[in-house]
C-alpha cells in the first residue's frame, strides 16, 4: 500500500514539475543550481582533460599540440574559402540579377565558455556561462573560435544558456553544398541533420547533385533560422544509389565539437522566430 | 546521516556525469552514474530508503541537465520497484541481481525519458534510440555498477542475523 502512494505521488510530483518547467516556472531554480555547479562542473572539465591527455599524450605531447593548431588552422581556411566562395557567388548573382552589390553588416558575438554536458545519450546539447542577460535569446546561432557553426541556443536561463548542437537528433539546417570545379553553376541544397550517436548527416539532396568527398557544406540561409555561407563541415562519405529519389552524404562537422571550450554566439542575427512581428 | 550520504553521493554522481563523464563513451554511449549509483543504493539498503533517494537523485540530476524538472525523477522511479528483487532474493548472491537492477533500471530509464522528451515535442527516433541508445546503456551501466556495487556492499552495514529459538536465524 505504501508502495503504490509512492508511486502515485511520485508521478503526480513528476508530472506537475515536467508541466512548470516546459511554462518556465522552473527556470529560477535551474539557473540557481547551474550558478552553484558551474565552478565545480569547470574543475571535474579540466581535471578529466588533463587526465584524457595525459592518457593520450603521454610520450607526445607536443604531437598532440601541433595536432590541435592544425586542425584550428584548417576550420579557419575552411571558412574563409566557405565565406568567399559564397561571398563571390552572391554578388555575382546580385550583379547579374538587380545589378545591387549588396553587403552583410558586421556581425557582433557574445563568447561564452562551456561549462557542462548533456549526459543523456537522447540529446546533444551543452551548457553555457551566459543567458539573458547577456542578450541571448533561444534560436541564435553559436560559432566556434574558428568560424564553424556549432548549433543553436535552444533554453535560456538569467546567467545560462542550453546550446542545442548540429549533431542533435532535433537538429535540422539548411544548407548547400560548395562543390569543386562548380563556381557559378547551380549549387545543390539539402538539409544536414543530427543523429543519435553524434553524426551529422546530409539528407533530400537531388539526385543530380554534385557532391564529392571534402566539398565544403555551408548554410544555405533557407528558412530565415541561421545566417548564410556559415561553414557546417565537410562531406566525409557519399551514400551512392542509382535508383534513390535523394542523394545522402556523411559529414565531418569543421568545429571539432567534442573538445568545445569556447563558443560565439551571434547575436546580431536574429533567426526567423525572434525577428518575426 | 544516511540520507545526506546519499545526497552527496547523488550530487557528485550528477556533477561528474555533466562534466567529466560525457568523454567516456563505451557502446557509443556514456556510463550513467546517477542511475547506477541509485540503483546500487537501493539493492544494498532496501526499498525503504531508495523511496527517499530515488527523487533526491532525480531532482539533483534533473538540475544539471537539460532535460525538464521532474523527468529524472519519473524516469528513476522504477528502481523502487525492481529494489523488492533484494526482498526476493531469487539467488544466493546479491551481486547478480544488482546487476540485473541496474540493467532492467537502465531500459526503463531510456523508455521513460523518450516518452517525456517525446510529450514535450522532442523528437525521438524511438526505433534508433531503443537500438543505439537503451541497450548499450543496459550493458554499459551493468558493466559499470560491477565497479560501483562491491565498495557501496562493503562500506553498508550488514543485515543482522536475529535468533527466533534455538538454531534457527532469520535475516532481516
Amino acid at each position: 500500500m505504501r508502495l503504490l502512494w509512492w508511486t502515485l505521488a511520485v508521478v503526480s510530483i513528476s508530472l506537475l514539475s515536467i508541466t512548470l518547467s516546459q511554462n518556465r516556472t522552473l527556470d529560477p531554480l535551474q539557473n540557481t543550481s547551474l550558478t552553484i555547479a558551474a565552478p565545480v562542473e569547470n574543475g571535474l572539465r579540466e581535471l578529466a582533460d588533463s587526465i584524457s591527455d595525459f592518457f593520450k599524450g603521454a610520450f607526445n605531447r607536443d604531437l598532440e599540440r601541433e595536432n590541435e593548431r592544425l586542425r584550428e588552422e584548417i576550420e579557419l581556411l575552411q571558412t574563409e574559402i566557405a565565406t568567399g566562395e559564397d561571398a563571390q557567388r552572391r554578388a555575382q548573382e546580385l550583379e547579374e540579377a538587380l545589378g545591387v552589390k549588396q553587403g552583410r553588416p558586421e556581425d557582433q558575438f557574445v563568447v561564452a565558455d562551456i561549462i557542462a554536458q548533456d549526459p543523456s545519450g537522447l540529446k546533444r546539447a551543452l551548457a553555457i556561462d551566459r543567458g539573458a542577460e547577456d542578450g541571448l535569446d533561444e534560436g541564435m546561432v553559436v560559432l566556434s573560435k574558428g568560424g564553424g557553426l556549432v548549433g543553436t541556443v535552444s533554453r535560456v536561463y538569467e546567467d545560462f544558456a542550453w546550446l542545442r548542437l548540429i549533431t542533435d537528433p532535433n537538429s535540422a539546417v539548411n544548407v548547400v553544398v560548395l562543390s569543386e570545379g562548380e563556381e557559378g553553376g547551380s549549387l545543390a541544397r539539402g538539409v544536414a541533420t543530427g543523429g543519435l550517436r553524434g553524426d551529422l548527416t546530409l539528407e533530400m539532396l537531388p539526385a543530380d547533385a554534385k557532391i564529392g568527398e571534402g566539398d565544403l557544406v555551408t548554410t544555405s540561409g533557407l528558412g530565415g533560422n541561421y545566417p548564410r555561407a556559415l561553414l557546417l563541415g565537410s562531406a566525409k562519405s557519399v551514400e551512392e544509389k542509382p535508383q534513390a529519389v535523394f542523394r545522402k552524404a556523411t559529414l565531418e562537422p569543421a568545429a571539432d565539437l567534442s573538445t568545445l571550450d569556447t563558443v560565439l554566439v551571434i547575436t546580431s542575427f536574429l533567426p526567423a522566430r525572434l525577428a518575426g512581428p | 546521516m544516511k540520507y545526506l550520504v546519499a545526497f552527496a553521493g547523488a550530487l557528485s554522481c550528477a556533477m561528474l556525469a555533466a562534466s567529466a563523464m560525457p568523454s567516456v563513451k563505451v557502446l557509443g554511449v556514456t556510463p550513467d552514474l546517477v542511475l547506477i549509483f541509485t540503483a546500487c543504493w537501493a539493492v544494498v539498503r532496501g526499498q525503504g530508503e531508495a523511496m527517499v533517494v530515488v527523487p533526491i537523485a532525480g531532482v539533483l540530476r534533473d538540475l544539471t541537465t537539460s532535460d525538464p524538472v521532474g523527468t529524472s525523477v519519473l524516469a528513476l522511479s522504477p528502481i523502487v520497484l525492481l529494489a523488492v528483487a533484494r526482498e526476493l532474493r531469487p539467488v544466493e548472491s546479491e551481486f547478480l541481481p544488482a546487476l540485473a537492477v541496474v540493467a532492467s533500471a537502465s531500459l526503463a530509464y531510456a523508455l521513460v525519458s523518450m516518452a517525456v522528451l517525446t510529450a514535450i515535442g522532442d523528437g525521438v527516433p524511438w526505433g534508433t534510440a531503443l537500438l543505439r541508445v537503451a541497450v548499450p546503456s543496459m550493458l554499459v551501466n551493468a558493466l559499470f555498477a560491477a565497479i560501483v556495487y562491491p565498495p557501496m556492499r562493503w562500506m553498508s552495514p550488514r543485515p543482522k542475523a536475529v535468533s527466533f529459538g534455538v538454531g534457527s536465524a532469520v535475516r532481516l
